[in-house]
């Protein structure tokens, strides 16, 4: 590996190895944050489809162009974007201490944006380590409320928000614990 | 080029794998002469880059990865280029992470950053969704 320095910036108090990192994080942060962009879809067009089309994948049209990060041979993150949905995975390097960095970077930035997730998938995609599946949480909100005509639907919703928020945090957790 | 873009077939493949290696052999002279910001430039003119089949593309990342590698001050190389081709450059960058090649990722990895910071989360934006339009 070369580890010629090149660029402006030092990364002093780091190792040659943990010098893409940063930049790995980094990308994989700006493309998600574009990605999840899109997930702001109006309602009307989600209720129509209300299945995670990246794990259907149904219709064609509804799906964006995947997205491979790898840092290296060994470390790679996919991106798969649909109308209503994006799927999230992970491959880390084993029993390695940038790995521990990495989840929990990642988990800190899925958390900022805990009221639009839901962790799915348990299951990761072949050939990787971990998937998140992510989906528009507010259009969800919007199918339930559909459903509970006659209840406090204000109630209902802060109460859905509450333990989707706990659910989605809990199961990230434990998922990832695996590999702390 | 003056002529208007046609469907490509076969045949055409040709003509644009040609192309492309004048292009090489233009990027090749710009780098002696220590120029890699305008062999970057070449390597990402001329909107055929997109057209052809596989073959084509792959002849065209090869010579965009070559300019691209080229690139050493990354700084420099963002505030000359023109932001017509920033959604050109994202599109290769992102075909250069994937191929897991490590000197080809971090290279990729450092301009992505850069290349972010300068046009904005919506050149990446239309990266995802252009299907169309793929290098």
């Amino acid at each position: 590996m070369s580890s010629t320095r090149r660029g402006n910036h030092h990364h002093h108090h780091q190792s040659p190895m943990a010098s893409t990192l940063r930049p790995y994080l980094t990308c994989i942060r700006n493309t998600l944050d574009a990605a999840m962009c899109l997930q702001n879809f109006p309602c009307q067009e989600v209720e129509r489809h209300n299945k995670p089309e990246v794990e259907l994948k149904s219709s064609p049209e509804l799906l964006l162009n995947p997205v491979l990060i790898c840092r290296n041979e060994a470390e790679k993150c996919l991106i798969e974007t649909s109308i209503n949905s994006l799927r999230i995975s992970l491959k880390v390097k084993q029993a390695d201490e940038l790995e521990n960095i990495l989840t929990k970077k990642f988990l800190r930035f899925l958390s900022m944006r805990a009221e639009a997730f839901q962790v799915l998938r348990r299951k990761p995609v072949q050939g990787y380590d971990i998937s998140f599946l992510i989906t528009n949480y507010h259009c969800e909100e919007m199918q339930k409320h559909k459903l509970i005509d006659f209840i406090d639907i204000d109630k209902e919703i802060s109460e859905l928000k509450m333990s989707v928020n706990t659910r989605g945090r809990l199961v990230a957790t434990e998922f990832l614990k695996q590999f702390i | 080029m003056a002529k208007a873009e046609r469907f490509v077939e076969a045949d055409n493949a040709e003509a644009i794998i040609t192309r492309i290696e004048h292009k090489s052999r233009k990027i090749e002279s710009l780098l002696k002469q220590y120029k890699p910001v305008e062999a970057l430039k070449t390597a990402l003119e001329g909107t055929y880059a997109m057209t052809g089949d596989e073959r084509c593309k792959s002849a065209h990342w090869i010579v965009v990865h070559r300019a691209i590698m080229a690139i050493k001050d990354v700084d420099g190389m963002l505030s000359s280029l023109d932001p017509e081709y920033y959604d050109i450059l994202m599109k290769y960058l992102y075909r250069g992470l994937a191929t897991g090649d490590r000197p080809t990722c971090d290279q990729c990895l450092r301009i992505h950053e850069k290349l972010t910071e300068k046009a904005g989360l919506g050149c990446i934006l239309r990266f995802l969704t252009d299907t169309v339009n793929t290098v």
